[in-house]
């Protein structure tokens, strides 16, 4: 049984607990919830007792084993990673959308490739104007990926634009999106209320890995503080060991100190299962150690065709990934799924909270706990 | 069938902004006509936005009474709208006060909303049956809507007083009352509107 | 409302009791009224406005009750005959005046109309006016009939005049409001030109000099008091028990009597004339019996007077047990009915009442409670208040500081309630949204960081508003004011004001713009309709993270009563029943759940909302707000 819940439900249970992560999911459904700012703001007082608000949100209940029997028909096999066809790394051919992406690129080149074939008409990708606040953006012209490539590290409501568009001509959909983004897809999908939200056109879903996204207010407070009002171009993480935040602007490049930045990590990250956004059909990210280089994980068929398609019309290249280093992934993975439950538990939430997990995922997650983080 | 009756007692109800106290000013004219001492105890302010109004009425020929009917003792209920007069028996009914409403429902902010519930016009006028000697209705809303203002129903209902004959006024006493307040323009629509009221009255 | 200037002595008409004051004052002689409107005094000024220049009166809606009074009492100063009317706050506003007037002592006829409003039926308080003569040493007349009310008011000139002091005059709400058959008299044939004698200044300094003449003209009423036709007794030479009563419970107290068929058992001692007191009068009357009830509305002001009395005369009256709402015997606040005083006086006299069968009232009340849900009161269907108060909770709740509005008197105090959205947090008197607000903008050096709004109506404006506003400039307050000019004073009855291009008396008069007002202050302003509710809230949003100084936004949007009073409509509003959701996800009811607008309606039956033809007044913003834009809106 799942739970049913409005949205005073969402309100007590995730917005006044701090869970929320602005994945925007809630907003643009009704006229109660809105987004702004980075935060979901409640305008009026909803009676009703079950909402899509509440069910499509990711930090209430999340049935791991139902959602991804939901997506891939089939039970989940890695526990570390989720569902895998394969495990490739790649980049764009194109040095512009290299360049521009984010790592290597690959997320705007599949989305522009499918634009430009017509296998989808429309994608949800996020922009980032000069307020540093990241929206949602409907696409309908290929062109227009190449300007939103790049990533803030702040966390948005990119799905408001797909609940509050308006997609009468279109059945087919991509969405880009955080796994926690990914996660409330999924939840859509096996909603049992109305259909109204265009998720049964969503075909295509590319998710980002994350480790973990900001606060937009109270960093974006910080960023104004440290670099000024001078426009910001790339933020990049580097890799460790020195692990810094390099946030560009017109006239330099400020090396932040990822400790400084913690304070404005969402609490709602802090009990995130999900590193590689186990729920969408392709998952992307950075290859760590190997610059320019995305690692690409493909789960789906939907994801598998449009990576060989991109591969065959030469507009990325992939490379196999060292076996030590997927090592690494899933390790990674595995621990931002330990913390998870233990962030729970500190929260007080001895019953696993918000998360559904079968015992063997359980297991194997608190196994990180025998060998120490 | 007050004639004989001293003092009358007569309370007009209705919602605020449906032109109740202009309704009590012109019984109140009307009777003053007929030899009455008459005195009317308004509510005014903060009533007149959305809640309920009511006017009392007094008439006698002997005396100048105090502005408010003492509980229990009014011998006629005007309802510009239902519940309103339900309320209005509640305090003021007694077994044989003669009771007309209106037929047309206005709802409370809090049944707009859904925390209140506004009961069937039938279950009123069972339950303002069982308070009052005759009850009378009239789809005074409905009526004045067609003729393109609902301010009217107020003067359909003292119309439809008039036809019962329950007090001492007719057409002609209403309308050299009426023409205090308006010119001539009005005077035609007012007059129709009170014919209107006389003729469509119906007992239950 | 000819017949109030033309009625000729004996002849009976039908007067609203404003209107009979309205009269008295003209058969009074009165050259000069000036007023602030405020229920339940209104209608003096506003009857005496229509007439005004028909009878060579000068008429005026003053800014505030304090200038009223004063303009009134200019015209004494000068030798002719002035009244000033007001309800029982505006006295406070005008008490400042008040209480040094007294002291220099007034030449023509100078009377002031207090209007109380116990039960507080509309208003914040129900503040007892008649304190105000005690402590100012004033005569004070208290009508109980709508024929007392325009009695009295003749007299109370003649009485001034006598004494040289302004005459208050105390009428409720039940007289002010009621209507009654009233005799006319003729008016007194006066035709004195106005002339201030320069050789007599009204300076009250030395104080105490004043103050002793004060004394003395206090004891001169008392004993023109003593013979007033406003005090009677009625009842039989050796009751068992007295009704003492002041106001409409001296109306009330005959009818009780005959109800409970005690006349004979129960005496009525009805005062007119309630400061100073009638000491020799009541003496002579209390004798009669040792119980005795007082009657009045609001405070314990004879009770507490006539304790004094006795107890100062106990040799002569000996030990009386006095009963009344000191005594818990009438209830402690409300206004008196005749329904609590026959309750009381049943008991006293261990009758047995009953109006009615007890079935019949126990089957009445059953059927109110379960059948006739409660009306709240709100604002009318597309008031612009209602469109503004939605944008400022739309507006706060997307600034999430856990900002606020802090309000004051005029319609949009009903902000503090559902048709307001609850959004209005502090209510007081005239002005004091602004000056709280003024008060907050000055925390934030305390750690203070919620933002601060005020909400303020044209009339308030003019009346209180802007000595706070220039004082939070002047002293860089930060807060964001909203003005809400609806050109109309509509909660007493849109009666002109200075912003209105309009004068008392109908003729035309410059406007004092409260835009360019503002805008000489230094305020930063803005201008928006409420009505568009997105660019409004924008509005807001903008100025409320602008964290210097004071802003001002002007909400400018016609009263709904004006507009509908004239006819007009702005759209044809329906509701598309295949797009509307009605309660389910994605709307639950917006439209007649949350904003309630009364023109709309919910059908049960259909799950969907409608429009009430006969409410609505086509403002069209529930279109605005419907997610479906299932309202349609068709311009007119
Ligand atoms: C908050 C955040 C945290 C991340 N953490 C990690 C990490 O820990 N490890 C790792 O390997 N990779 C992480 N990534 C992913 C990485 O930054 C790149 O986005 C990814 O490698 C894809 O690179 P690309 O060059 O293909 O992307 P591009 O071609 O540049 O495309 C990036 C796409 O991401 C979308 N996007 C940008 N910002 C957001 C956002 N806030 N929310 C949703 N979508 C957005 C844009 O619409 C764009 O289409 C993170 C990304 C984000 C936004
Ligand atoms: S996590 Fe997403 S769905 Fe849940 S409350 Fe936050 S924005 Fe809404
Ligand atoms: S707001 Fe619109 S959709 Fe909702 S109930 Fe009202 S008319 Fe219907």
């Amino acid at each position: 049984m799942s739970e049913k819940g409005g949205l005073k439900s969402l309100e007590n249970g995730v917005l006044a607990k701090d869970l929320c992560v602005a994945c925007g999911a809630c907003a643009s459904l009704c006229p109660y919830l809105r987004s702004t700012d980075g935060r979901i703001v409640k305008l009026h007082d909803c009676d009703l007792t079950e909402g899509r608000c509440f069910d499509y949100c990711p930090r209430t209940e999340v049935d791991v084993a139902k959602l991804h029997q939901a997506v891939f028909g089939r039970d989940r096999r890695d526990l570390d990673i989720g569902s895998t066809r394969r495990v490739v790394g790649a980049r764009a051919i194109d040095l512009e959308l290299r360049n521009r992406g984010q790592t290597g690129g690959v997320v705007s080149t599949l989305v522009s490739l499918a634009l430009e074939e017509g296998s989808v008409q429309a994608a949800i990708l996020t922009e980032r104007r000069a307020d540093l606040l990241p929206r949602g953006r409907i696409v309908r012209d290929s062109r227009e990926v190449v300007t939103l490539a790049g990533s803030g590290y702040v966390a948005g409501p990119t799905l408001e634009a797909l609940n509050g568009g308006s997609f009468e001509n279109e059945d087919r959909i991509a969405v880009v999106g955080l796994p926690c983004q990914i996660t409330a897809l999924a939840k859509m999908r096996v909603s049992a209320l109305d259909r109204r939200t265009p998720i049964d056109q969503v075909v295509l879903t590319i998710g980002l890995f994350c480790t973990w996204a900001l606060s937009y207010g109270p960093f974006v407070d910080f960023l104004r503080k440290r670099v000024g009002r001078a426009e910001v171009g790339k933020m990049d993480i580097t890799p460790p060991p020195e692990r810094l935040l390099l946030v560009t602007t017109d006239s330099e490049t400020s090396r932040i100190p990822l400790d400084e930045i913690r304070p404005f990590v969402r609490s709602g990250c802090d009990v995130c299962l999900d590193m590689t956004a186990e729920l969408a059909d392709l998952s992307v990210g950075t290859v760590e150690g190997r610059c320019g280089w995305n690692t690409v994980i493909v789960r789906t068929r939907a994801g598998e065709e449009i990576l060989s398609r991109a591969e065959a019309v030469g507009a990325i290249e992939t490379e196999s990934l060292a076996e030590d280093y997927l090592g690494h992934l899933r390790e990674a993975s595995r621990l931002k799924k330990y913390r998870a439950l233990k962030a729970l538990e500190g929260k007080g939430y001895t019953d696993g909270g918000y998360l559904r997990l079968p015992n063997r995922l359980k297991r194997r997650i608190m196994s990180c706990g025998d060998e120490g983080p | 069938m007050l004639q004989n009756k001293d003092p009358i007692n007569v309370i007009i109800t209705g919602v605020g902004g449906q032109g109740n106290l202009f309704a009590s000013q012109i019984l109140g004219q009307m009777l003053l006509q007929k030899g009455y001492l008459i005195t009317i105890g308004e509510t005014l302010g903060l009533s007149q936005r959305g809640g309920s109004v009511m006017s009392h009425v007094r008439a006698s020929k002997r005396e100048t009474l105090p502005p408010l009917i003492p509980e229990g003792l009014c011998d006629l209920v005007l309802a510009l709208e239902p519940i309103e007069g339900l309320r209005i028996l509640g305090s003021y009914g007694h077994p044989d006060v003669l009771t007309i409403t209106n037929t047309r429902p206005i709802m409370p902010m809090d049944v707009l909303a859904g925390q209140a519930e506004y009961p069937e016009l039938e279950v009123v006028l069972e339950k303002m049956n069982e308070l009052s000697r005759r009850v009378w209705t009239v789809d005074a809303t409905d009526l004045a809507l067609k003729m393109g203002d609902p301010i009217l129903a107020n003067v359909i209902m003292l119309g439809a007083l008039g036809g019962l004959k329950i007090l001492p006024y007719d057409v002609r006493t209403f309308e050299t009352a009426i023409r205090e307040f308006f010119p001539d323009d009005r005077l035609t629509t007012n007059l129709e509107a009170f014919n209107q009221g006389r003729t469509s009255v119906k007992a239950i | 409302m000819s017949i109030i200037t033309e009625g000729r002595s004996g002849q009976k008409v039908l007067l609203m009791g404003n209107e009979a004051i309205a009269r008295g004052a003209i058969e009074g002689g009165v050259k000069v009224c000036a007023a602030y409107p405020g229920n339940p005094s209104s209608e003096i000024i506003g009857t005496l406005a229509k007439i005004g220049p028909e009878l060579d009166i000068y008429v005026e809606w003053s800014a505030n009750e304090k200038v009223a009074l004063e303009v009134a009492a200019a015209a004494s100063f000068a030798g002719i005959r002035g009244l000033a009317a007001m309800k029982q706050n505006g006295l406070n506003v005008a008490s400042d005046f008040l209480f040094n007037l007294n002291l220099t002592g007034s030449i023509g006829g100078l009377v002031v109309v207090v209007c109380d409003d116990p039960g507080a039926i509309s208003s914040t308080n129900e503040e007892d006016t008649r304190a105000y003569a005690k402590i100012g040493d004033l005569p004070l007349l208290e009508p109980s009939t709508v024929q007392e009310a325009k009695s009295m008011i003749p007299f109370a000139f003649e009485l001034s005049e006598e004494l040289g002091l302004p005459c208050l005059v105390r009428s409720v709400t039940r007289i002010s409001h009621a209507r009654g058959s009233v005799e006319l008299d003729d008016p007194v044939p006066l035709s004195r030109r106005p002339h201030f004698n320069t050789g007599r200044p009204l300076v009250n300094v030395p104080a105490l000099a004043f103050h002793r003449k004060l004394r003395a003209k206090l004891h001169r009423c008392r004993d023109i008091f003593e013979t007033s036709e406003f005090n009677e007794y009625l009842g039989p030479e050796q009751p068992e028990a007295l009704i003492v009563a002041s106001g409409t419970p001296g109306a009330y107290a005959q009818e009780t009597l005959n109800l409970l068929k005690a006349e004979d058992r129960v005496g009525i001692i009805k005062l007119g004339t309630t400061w100073p007191l009638p000491e020799s009068f009541l003496v002579r009357q209390l004798r009669r019996a040792d119980v005795i009830l007082v009657a009045e509305d609001v405070d314990t002001f004879l009770e507490t007077n006539l304790k004094a009395l006795c107890a100062q005369k106990g040799r002569e009256l000996g030990i009386k047990r006095f009963l009344g709402r000191g005594s818990g015997t009438l209830p402690d606040v409300g206004e008196i009915t005749p329904d609590c005083l026959t309750t009381a006086v049943a008991e006293i006299l261990k009758i047995s009442y009953e109006a009615r069968p007890p079935e019949y009232a126990r089957t009445a009340q059953e059927a109110v409670s379960r059948y006739a849900p409660t009306r709240q009161v709100g604002f009318c269907a597309g008031c612009p208040h209602r469109a503004a108060y939605w944008c400022v909770k739309t507006a706060l709740a997307l600034d999430g500081r856990d900002g606020f509005l802090v309000g004051d008197i005029g319609c949009y105090s009903l902000g503090f309630g559902p048709s307001g959205f609850e959004q209005m947090k502090t209510l007081h008197s005239m002005g004091s949204g602004a000056g709280i607000a003024g008060g907050m903008g000055q925390l934030a050096r305390f750690g203070f960081d919620q933002p601060v709004m005020t909400v303020c109506g044209d009339s308030t404006f003019y009346h209180a508003a802007l000595p706070a506003l220039f004082n939070a400039i002047y002293n860089q307050a930060n807060f964001l004011m909203l003005i809400l000019d609806n050109s109309a004073t509509a909660m007493t009855g849109f009666q002109p004001h200075p912003g209105t291009g309009q004068n008392a008396m109908g003729r035309q008069a410059p406007v004092v713009d409260i835009e360019a007002v503002c805008r000489t202050l230094g305020a930063r302003i803005e201008v928006a309709d409420p009505y568009d509710l997105q660019g409004t809230i924008e509005a807001v949003n903008r100025l409320l993270v602008d964290e210097k100084g004071v802003k001002v936004l002007i909400l400018r949007q016609l009263c709904a009563l004006v507009r509908a009073n004239r006819g007009e409509k702005l759209y044809q509003v329906r509701v598309d029943q295949e797009r509307c959701l009605g309660d389910g996800c994605g709307c639950n009811r917006l439209c007649t759940r949350v904003f309630r607008c009364p023109g709309l309606i919910w059908d049960k039956e259909k799950g969907r909302a409608g429009i009430d033809d006969a409410i609505c007044t086509g403002c069209g913003v529930c279109g605005e707000i419907c997610p479906q834009s299932a309202i349609l809106t068709e311009e007119i």
